[in-house]
């Protein structure tokens, strides 16, 4: 439940990605720019929702306070800050250092991706149990 | 206890790049040997093609791969490899001696070299596998960790078949079966160890870092079932003489060749669409595998040994193919997060560790390596040539690998770290 939900939202996060990527492979930086801000909102926006809802049921229910999520904060914390990078390269012109960037970020975020597909949401949904369906709900009423 | 790859449980850098060294550097002797011996290399069984054989996937492909193990455990496995710098070493060193022995053995056939050579390439086997297994019955299970499962237990019987093959040698005497586990060796090495583990790597890596359509979880799931029985029963009726034995060859073919179209597939229509060398591996790799799987079911019906070789030559440059393509990632993200989570300010980017041109003249060192390779089958002093071709991409991979470790003691020196602001 919680599995399938988070995963279609990765993968959404990971499409406006290679929109952005796509339309400034073709010079259009404008149209890159708004893609990139999308992918911005929509992937800090799944970080929130792990962080300030999925996380912390998941600790009150398991006790596991400083474990699988307290690493996953903290990648967020190091992606956040790539992709502040990736933003200010992105509006200064300097295309090669926006992909360069780019590719750090897009290969720690998909190891950082597989460790939660893989590991935590499956943990979170045997741990939330029949609860998972009303987690995804509150999930889905987050706004941006 | 979840222990998934923290930024503090990556292994120290030393711990894969000794692993890629090492490929380069036995690289760069199967190519001397290859220069020097091109007509034994080509005919099978030949004392110098067995050593050219061994170096090729024990010293290139299990060596890489093991590297790269190392790397991806904590990751694809779910829980870090432990003591990475002691276990590396062991492995390493176990691995490479045991490499080089064997390759003087086959050279030599000196007894006890082959004795030796058993001894150091089955322990530091066995202790791979005994290491890394283990830590994947410990996570919940998915298709990427049940091929891993199937690649090292497979890698663990070809080590075992090895060893009973190593004391024939070393005694001169060869059983009535001996055949048959060479078939069974190499079966559990090419498909078993390095395809399986290959394809696990592909479902997680096309679909995530090229952004791509998933790999279709009926394939995913019955990929790693079909694998390990159809090996199992081929070695099984080989063991009883039982006929249609083709059945099974074709069975993995099968497999492959689906593996071939649907990662073809998926490359094609990936939503990235940024130049990437690491693509141009990927599709020549898809490339070699189709020629390879051709080849071996031409070879099965007109029976002709220089298809064989063809057929084995391209299942190996498909690996090789596969493996630099990912290594061209795996270093510069390595160097790149190692600096950045230590906090240095001038961090280079991943496109400045190896240059682009630099992983572009790798790709056609790779395909002229290749091309002449096939050439040389049936001209075979074109073997020469290869070897040549081979010698520079193995010298010039190893260069790619230095540069990328100078910059990052470079910028461990000369660098600021942000707690020293």
């Amino acid at each position: 439940m919680i599995l399938d939900f988070m995963r279609n939202d990765h993968r959404m996060c990971d499409h406006l990605y290679a929109e952005a990527e796509n339309m400034l492979l073709i010079k259009e930086s404008e149209k890159a720019l708004t893609l990139f801000e999308k992918f911005s909102i929509t992937t800090l926006h799944h970080f929130d929702m792990e962080e300030k809802e999925l996380f912390i049921t998941f600790e009150k229910r398991t006790g596991m306070m400083g474990g699988p999520t307290q690493m996953m904060r903290y990648e967020h914390q190091q992606l956040r800050s790539l992709i502040e990078s990736m933003r200010l390269a992105l509006r200064e012109n300097r295309t090669d250092d926006f992909f360069g960037i780019g590719e750090s970020f897009m290969i720690m975020l998909q190891q950082h991706n597989m460790k939660e597909e893989q590991m935590l949401y499956p943990m979170i949904d045997r741990a939330l149990g029949s609860d998972a369906r009303l987690m995804v709900q509150t999930l889905q009423e987050m706004v941006p | 206890m979840f222990k998934g790859l923290s930024l503090d449980q990556a292994p120290p850098i030393s711990v894969v790049l000794r692993f890629f060294f090492s490929a380069a550097i036995f690289g760069m002797a199967l190519s001397v040997l290859t220069i020097l011996y091109p007509i034994h290399i080509l005919t099978l069984a030949d004392p110098f093609s067995l050593a050219a054989l061994h170096l090729l996937f024990l010293g290139v492909i299990s060596m890489s791969m093991i590297g790269s193990l190392f790397q991806m455990q904590s990751v694809l496995g779910g829980h870090p490899i432990p003591s990475p710098l002691g276990n590396s070493f062991i492995i390493h060193v176990l691995l490479s001696i045991g490499i080089v022995t064997l390759a003087g053995a086959f050279i030599t056939q000196l007894a006890p070299l082959f004795v030796l050579s058993a001894t150091l390439l089955g322990s530091a086997i066995v202790y791979t596998v005994f290491l890394i297994l283990p830590l994947l019955f410990k996570s919940s299970l998915h298709n990427t960790l049940r091929g891993m499962r199937i690649a090292l237990i497979s890698f663990f019987i070809t080590a075992i078949l090895g060893i009973v093959m190593a004391n024939a040698y070393a005694q001169g005497n060869f059983s009535e079966h001996h055949i048959t586990i060479r078939s069974i060796h190499y079966s559990f090495a090419l498909i078993g160890w390095i395809g399986a583990l290959i394809i696990a790597v592909s479902f997680q890596v096309v679909e995530m870092f090229y952004v791509t359509s998933p790999y279709s979880d009926w394939c995913k799931r019955n990929v790693f079932r079909l694998i390990p029985a159809a090996l199992a029963l081929k070695a099984l009726w080989l063991f009883l003489n039982l006929p249609y034995i083709w059945i099974f060859d074709l069975l993995l073919g099968g497999l492959l060749m689906g593996f071939f179209a649907t990662t073809l597939r998926r490359l094609r229509e990936r939503k990235r669409r940024v130049s990437d060398v690491s693509i141009m591996f990927w599709y020549s790799g898809m490339f070699l595998l189709f020629v390879s799987l051709i080849a071996y079911g031409s070879y099965l019906w007109f029976e002709h040994e220089a298809i064989l070789t063809i057929a084995l030559i391209a299942y190996a440059l498909f690996a090789l193919s596969i493996i630099l393509g990912m290594m061209g990632k795996i270093v510069p993200f390595l160097v790149w997060f190692h600096l950045s989570s230590a906090g240095y300010l001038d961090t280079p980017i991943m496109s400045h560790i190896i240059p682009v041109k630099q992983i572009k003249a790798l790709f056609l060192l790779f395909i002229l390596t290749s091309l002449s390779a096939g050439i040389a089958v049936y001209y075979p002093p074109i073997l020469r040539i290869t070897g040549i071709f081979s010698f520079f991409m193995f010298a010039f991979l190893g260069y790619n690998l230095i540069s990328a470790l100078k910059l990052y003691r470079y910028t461990l020196t000369h660098s600021q770290r942000f707690e020293q602001l």
